[in-house]
């Protein structure tokens, strides 16, 4: 059985659940996790781009060191070259040394190939090869013992002139390559720091629109509650485009209101079932009038059945048809508001519902011999509303002013609209008055200045839920012989009627 | 052969218009009074020998009759009627000094009875249900 219920409530919320279920999922779970993801990936790239720099500056060292031997072998070819004009000797040595640096430039010729300085590249080779060609020269010539001073002075320039070329062309590649690699490394300190601060400015971006993101449907659930507590359990809207964890929390509330508006319903129906059980004395007192008329009426016709004539036989007989009207009337009047009924929202007098329901309690009010006032504004707007709910909430009022007034009580009731579009309906009574400190209290539940038994405490309360319900306000002012509750109810343009008759005004009904 | 005189109050007009004759043929002079408040005015004027009132009436209750006829003479005697009997109410009046009381609805005879009967012990003797 439990389980049925809850398969029912869960049923009955789902039309209200929808508008909130029907939104894209972009829960907080998923933004931290997006958050993070970007965290991560942004250290993915900056990891990345610092080891592909290393790699670069790795390579870079090594076309320095390349550069380096290279430029040793050279410079050492030369000198033995110098040894060989100046004393004859090292040709050989200059030959290797020569050969070891074009071997160094063949062997790491892939490397440098990396390097933006390809055309010096191979201005250096072209000048090697002419300085290794020139001295392979010089060595046959040696070799041949043939004296030719002219040709050997010829190769000997060539030769100063391509080393200086090729020494200069060199070390400016090597120094141009340094350069480059103290660059990269500069370029490497300084990622990290720029990285850093960006990192602090995105992290305070992220602590904060996380942090709105959360204190902003808690702030709206915070006015929600603040909203519900005052009585008004309409469902909430949905606010965000998107759904998150909030929604759950939205449609938790959402049944909750549901579950306290069944309870509110059962809690008015249990309370009409008291009104309903004060206006009975009442209402036995207001039938037997009829009754007794009845019973005058068909005793005489009965006893003077043959002294008087047919005329005024049938006169008693009408005015026992018209009594017995008269009670069916005020048994249909109790009826009326005793009958379990849906909630039904339609345009409705205040005015002559006022009427209508102070007469319910007049009986009562004759029982304490209270007379009560009904002043009505003539074309009163129609409101929309439970025809039953506030018959209920007007007959708790007045029923609540019999209890306060003394022996020369006398309650009043009134009905007029108020600009700008306002129906207001006043219950005063001329009795001792609400303390100033029961004052703040009267609308909450259970609460009551009646003894125990008289009074159940949710009267007003379930007053103020109805009135809530309808948009409205109820409030009180109280001074000791004058308290006056006033519900206040708006009222639509649109809605037709506005110039149905409404009650007759100033009319004491009795 | 001097009358009993006699005042019925009740707001409800058919109350008195279907009394009035039956306590006519018992030999009462018999005034009916719809207004309360031209009741009192009348019970301060002139001593009813017996005043039948209802209780529930506006602005003026029966009870307010009671007291009226009881303090212009203590001779009086009141029969109350009414559609709301309680043990309290009943209480209330016969510590006032009502006569008696009688619930709503009832008979025509019921109320001759207790009127013939109040006559009696107030010295007409020919008054009698018919």
């Amino acid at each position: 059985m439990p389980f049925h219920i809850r398969d029912k409530t869960a049923r009955m919320a789902a039309p209200d659940d929808k508008d909130l279920l029907d939104r894209p999922i972009f829960s907080f779970r998923l933004q931290i996790i997006l958050g993070f993801f970007t965290f991560f990936i942004l250290s993915v790239l900056i990891t990345i781009s610092a080891m592909i720099t290393i790699n670069k500056i790795e390579k870079r060292i090594a076309t320095v060191q390349t550069w380096d031997r290279f430029l040793f072998n050279i410079e050492q070819a030369r000198r033995w070259e110098k040894n060989f004009f100046l004393y004859g000797t090292n040709l050989k040595d200059a030959l290797e040394s020569t050969g070891a640096a074009l071997e160094i430039l063949n062997e790491n010729i892939n490397s440098l190939d990396s390097s933006d300085y390809s055309w010096q590249k191979e201005e250096i080779i072209r000048h090697l090869d002419r300085y290794h060609i020139e001295l392979n020269r010089l060595s046959q010539l040696v070799e041949s013992n043939r004296s030719q001073p002219a040709f050997q002075n010829e190769i000997e320039a060539n030769l100063r002139q391509f080393g200086a070329q090729m020494v200069e062309e060199a070390a400016e590649m090597a120094a141009r390559e340094y350069e480059m690699v103290s660059r990269w490394l500069h370029l490497l300190q300084k990622v990290p720091a720029y990285f850093l601060v960006f990192l602090f400015f995105l992290m305070i971006y992220m602590t904060r629109f996380l942090s709105i993101r959360f204190m902003k449907p808690l702030k709206y659930l915070v006015n929600q509650t603040r909203r519900i507590a005052r009585g008004d359990l309409t469902p909430l809207r949905p606010v965000r485009k998107f759904r998150d964890e909030f929604t759950t929390v939205e449609v938790a509330i959402n049944r909750m209101l549901k579950e306290l508006e069944n309870r509110q319903k059962s809690l008015i129906d249990s309370h009409k079932l008291r009104a309903v059980g004060i206006l009975t004395a009442g209402v036995a007192h207001e039938l037997n009038n009829p009754l007794n008329n009845i019973m005058l009426t068909a005793h005489t016709l009965m006893e003077e059945f043959t002294d008087i004539d047919d005329d005024e036989k049938l006169d008693m007989v009408k005015d026992i048809i018209g009594e017995t009207d008269r009670s069916r009337s005020i048994v249909h009047n109790l009826l009326d508001f005793t009958r379990e009924s849906k909630s039904v929202m339609e345009p409705l007098n205040l005015g002559r519902l006022a009427e209508e329901t102070t007469k319910l309690a007049v009986n009562q009010a004759k029982v304490r011999g209270v007379p009560i006032h009904i002043q009505i504004e003539r074309h009163l707007p129609d409101i929309i509303g439970d025809r039953h709910q506030l018959k209920q909430v007007f007959l708790n009022l007045v029923l609540n002013a019999l209890d306060a007034v003394g022996s020369d009580g006398k309650i009043h009731v009134r009905v007029e609209s108020r600009k700008p579009n306002l129906v207001i309906a006043q219950v005063e009574d001329n009795g001792s008055g609400i303390p100033a400190d029961v004052l703040p209290h009267i609308f909450d539940p259970f609460f009551t200045t009646k003894p125990v038994g008289k009074g159940t405490g949710l009267g007003l309360s379930v007053s103020h839920g109805i009135i809530a319900k309808h948009g409205g306000r109820i409030s009180v002012e109280s001074a000791p012989g004058r308290t006056i509750f006033t519900v206040t109810l708006p009222y639509y343009p649109t809605a037709r009627g506005n110039e149905e008759k409404p009650g007759s005004s100033e009319e004491p009904p009795h | 052969m001097k009358k009993p005189e006699l005042l019925l109050i009740d707001d409800e007009p058919m109350v008195g218009q279907r009394l009035k004759g039956g306590l006519e043929k018992l030999g009462c002079a018999v005034e009916i009074c719809e207004d309360p408040a031209r009741a009192l005015d009348l019970i301060r004027k002139k001593n009813f020998d017996i005043v039948i009132t209802d209780v529930m009436m506006p602005e003026i209750s029966g009870m307010q009759v009671l007291e009226a006829a009881r303090t212009a003479s203590t001779q009086t005697r009141v029969i109350i009627i009414t559609g709301f009997a309680t043990a309290n109410l009943a209480r209330e009046a016969m510590e006032k000094g009502a006569y008696d009381m009688i619930a709503k609805p009832f008979k025509p005879a019921d109320l001759r009875k207790l009127v013939v009967k109040a006559a009696v012990e107030m010295g007409y003797s020919d008054i009698k249900e018919y």
